[in-house]
């Protein structure tokens, strides 16, 4: 973790905000080339080796694909969305339905069914965020027209939350002329549905992991008890947290994390818990705590903690609160990465939210995503922040994440923490 | 100084970690080397449920114990990381007649004998419970063995679930 | 530092003699489990997993568990006991590396 001598950072924070001040309502805060405070695998860097092989760092288990061909979330990445484009089916390629309908089901590709059912025993698990294709060759729609539609369906529906798939090179013109094939299959009736799970518009509802506050239920109430002393354990300046908050974090943090993330006028951004403790710790005690490292998490617990019940309360009204929501909004609505898809298509009530896709129940935004944040995650065995669900979603998405603690993130965060309001903190929370 | 943090009152103590002791050194069950230490009962085997069952049980009968057990586990569980399995059974637990040991086993893992559960009378009631992990969908069974040597079985499928876009 | 080994104990509150009660622990541990190489052969290592549990109340057993790679991470069990006085539950754990866990929790009459 680098650390600047003090007036360097000094003069580099003011730098910054004059570039805010110059252009406040327009241009994002943060420079494109800002240093990242994070461990090495949450700062999306991408290794070029000397053949020109482009190798991105991430988490252990993540892909290391680059996926730096697609628009990401970085302010300065002002590709357009990419063309819709018109497309003619090959001729002299002869669907397979059987071929057709491996591919429907392939993980490496969509799965189609992950947004939309089809009959079969071996289909789980199907979604519902699309139309259900059972019976679709009952429309008797041509084979040029599904064709059209699986290349890229913008043509036919403008505002489509499906991602173009020919015409961004996930599927070959052969392989959509076995899907169109296989889909011409689909005639009703269906078969009788022996199983109400299967089918994602009768499938239960996930019932959750029970009490996140229990610590004999919850790993992550244990972790944040047992860092307690990093509260008042002295760092490498000789100085304590607990030497200017004093007493138990519970007590001299209540309050404080209802109104993050917030513009911290110091730094010239948007910044959450863990963007501070990630500027704020090395500053005052000298204890590094980069972003997405153990220790940085743990505080984050501590401080998030403290406010369990408080109303979170986020500045929404000051200009520069107001500009920085307007950004963070601006990029849940923007489509991204190889399947041109925005958060929004997921994640509202008008799209995706409360429907399956897949085996996942999709959240919504607009109840409020991120009070219980940072969250224990079952599946990871870990405590995950915001920043880490927001940098694994590019990796489906198939766009580059960016650093941990990115202004574009912290601005997204803010805008989603906007649902939150009035709503009492609760955290940590256990989830998948 | 965990109902500070928390809002259980009813919390109870939390222990130190013991010293360690001599470092054992075990290495993967296999059937055949549970067959040479003479541990026909050993847990922790790679083998199929059929393999597990017999080596474990002998062929002995199994009662349907549908009607007394209840084995509770999510129908469908989101990962396959934690999975929340409880068994209690409907059945006295006193010295003359108790409940002796529940078995929690899953198919189609690669180690189907779970965990084995070895009670007495103060229990008080049979019921045990644990987080287990589940390679795939699969049926999961409880096998409970009574005092007098009774064995009775319930079984219930629990589908795994997947994301639809990479997770 | 390391929370591998630290416990958590719940019981009940207002316990009456007589009472069937429940009690659930969760231990921090990373019950390894078994690797397999990129052929798909296992990874013959000594795997770091609890395989047992044992509580006693009043120093008596209750239960015990003996477990495998298939228990999740950071697990939790649930058991009963029948409260008869007031007094200790304990759990201890033992993992294959020769770790040993223990925690208390008192059982409090009303």
């Amino acid at each position: 973790m680098r650390s600047l001598p003090r007036l360097r950072w000094a003069a580099l924070a003011l730098l910054v905000t004059g570039c805010a001040l110059a252009a406040r309502e327009s241009t994002p805060v943060a420079s494109p080339g800002r240093t990242s405070r994070a461990i090495a695998e949450a700062r999306g860097d991408v290794r070029v080796s000397p053949d020109g092989k482009r190798t991105a760092v991430r988490y252990a288990g993540w892909t290391t694909r680059d996926f730096g061909a697609f628009r990401s979330y970085a302010y300065d990445d002002v590709r357009p969305e990419p063309p819709v484009q018109k497309a003619v089916m090959p001729m002299g390629v002869v669907g397979d339905p059987k071929k057709g309908r491996a591919l429907f089901l392939d993980r490496q590709k969509g799965p189609c069914s992950g947004c939309h059912l089809v009959p079969g025993d071996d289909v789980w698990p199907a979604g519902s965020v699309g139309p259900d294709l059972s019976t679709l060759a009952d429309r008797t729609l041509p084979d040029a027209y599904l064709y059209q539609q699986l290349w890229d369906p913008r043509v036919t529906f403008p505002v489509t939350v499906m991602p173009p798939w020919g015409a961004q090179g996930v599927f070959t013109p052969e392989e959509i002329v076995h899907l169109v094939a296989y889909l011409q299959t689909l005639h009703g009736p269906p078969p009788p549905e022996k199983d109400a799970d299967r089918n994602p518009f009768t499938r239960r509802k996930p019932t959750g992991f029970g009490d996140n506050l229990d610590p004999t239920n919850n790993p992550a109430v244990v972790r944040a008890e047992e860092a307690q002393a990093l509260w008042s354990a002295r760092g490498p300046k000789g100085k304590a947290c607990a030497d200017c908050h004093a007493g138990l974090p519970q007590t001299a943090m209540r309050g404080v994390a209802t109104r993050y993330p917030r513009v911290v006028a110091e730094y010239g951004r948007v910044m959450s818990l863990e963007d501070f403790l990630s500027v704020h710790a090395a500053a005052t005690t000298g204890r590094a705590l980069p972003s997405e490292s153990a220790a940085n998490l743990d505080v984050t617990l501590l401080v998030k903690m403290a406010s369990n019940g408080l109303p979170v309360a986020v500045d929404t009204t000051s200009p520069a609160a107001r500009a920085a929501i307007e950004r963070g909004r601006a990029s849940f609505y923007r489509r991204v990465g190889e399947r041109n898809h925005a958060c929004a298509d997921c994640h509202t009530p008008d799209h995706g939210a409360n429907k399956f896709l897949g085996g996942r129940f999709l959240g919504d935004v607009t109840g409020g995503l991120t009070r219980h944040s940072p969250t224990w995650r079952t599946s990871q065995n870990d405590v995950w922040d915001m920043r880490k669900r927001m940098q694994w979603c590019m990796t489906p998405l198939g766009a580059n994440m960016l650093a941990a603690d990115a202004v574009e993130y912290a601005e997204l965060e803010l805008y989603l923490t906007t649902f939150d309001v009035g709503k009492p903190i609760n955290a940590p929370g256990i989830r998948h | 100084m965990a109902g500070a943090m928390t809002r259980r009152s009813a919390l109870g103590t939390f222990g130190a970690v013991g010293a360690a002791l001599a470092t054992g050194t075990l290495s993967i069950g296999t059937p055949a080397r549970a067959q040479a230490q003479g541990q026909s009962q050993a847990l922790g085997l790679q083998e199929s449920v059929q393999d597990g069952l017999k080596r474990v049980f002998g062929g002995r009968p199994m009662k349907d114990g549908a009607a007394l057990i209840k084995l509770d586990i999510p129908p469908i569980a989101e990962n396959g990381a934690v999975v929340p399995v409880s068994v209690e059974v409907n059945a006295p637990m006193t010295p003359a007649s108790h409940v002796k040991s529940i078995w929690i086993v899953a198919d189609k893992n690669r180690i189907p004998i779970i965990a084995k559960a070895t009670l007495t009378p103060e229990a008080g009631q049979a019921f045990v419970g644990a987080n287990v992990r589940l390679g795939e969908t699969t049926d999961v069974r409880a096998i409970v063995e009574q005092s007098d040597g009774t064995l009775l079985t319930a079984k219930r499928e629990v589908k795994v679930t997947v994301g639809g876009c990479g997770g | 530092m390391s929370d591998i080994g630290k416990i958590r104990i719940r019981v009940p509150s207002n316990v009456k003699a007589g009472d069937v009660v429940r009690v659930r622990c969760l231990v921090i541990h990373p019950m390894e489990i078994v690797q397999r190489d990129a052929q798909g052969k296992i990874i013959d290592r000594n795997y770091n997993y609890i395989t047992r549990v044992t509580a006693t109340y009043l120093g008596k057993p209750v239960v015990a568990f003996d477990l495998t790679q298939s228990v999740s991470e950071n697990p939790a069990f649930s058991f009963a006991l029948k409260a008869t006085a007031p007094g200790p539950v304990k759990v201890t754990f033992v993992d294959t590396h020769g770790g040993k866990y223990e925690a208390t929790a008192d059982i409090a009459f009303a």
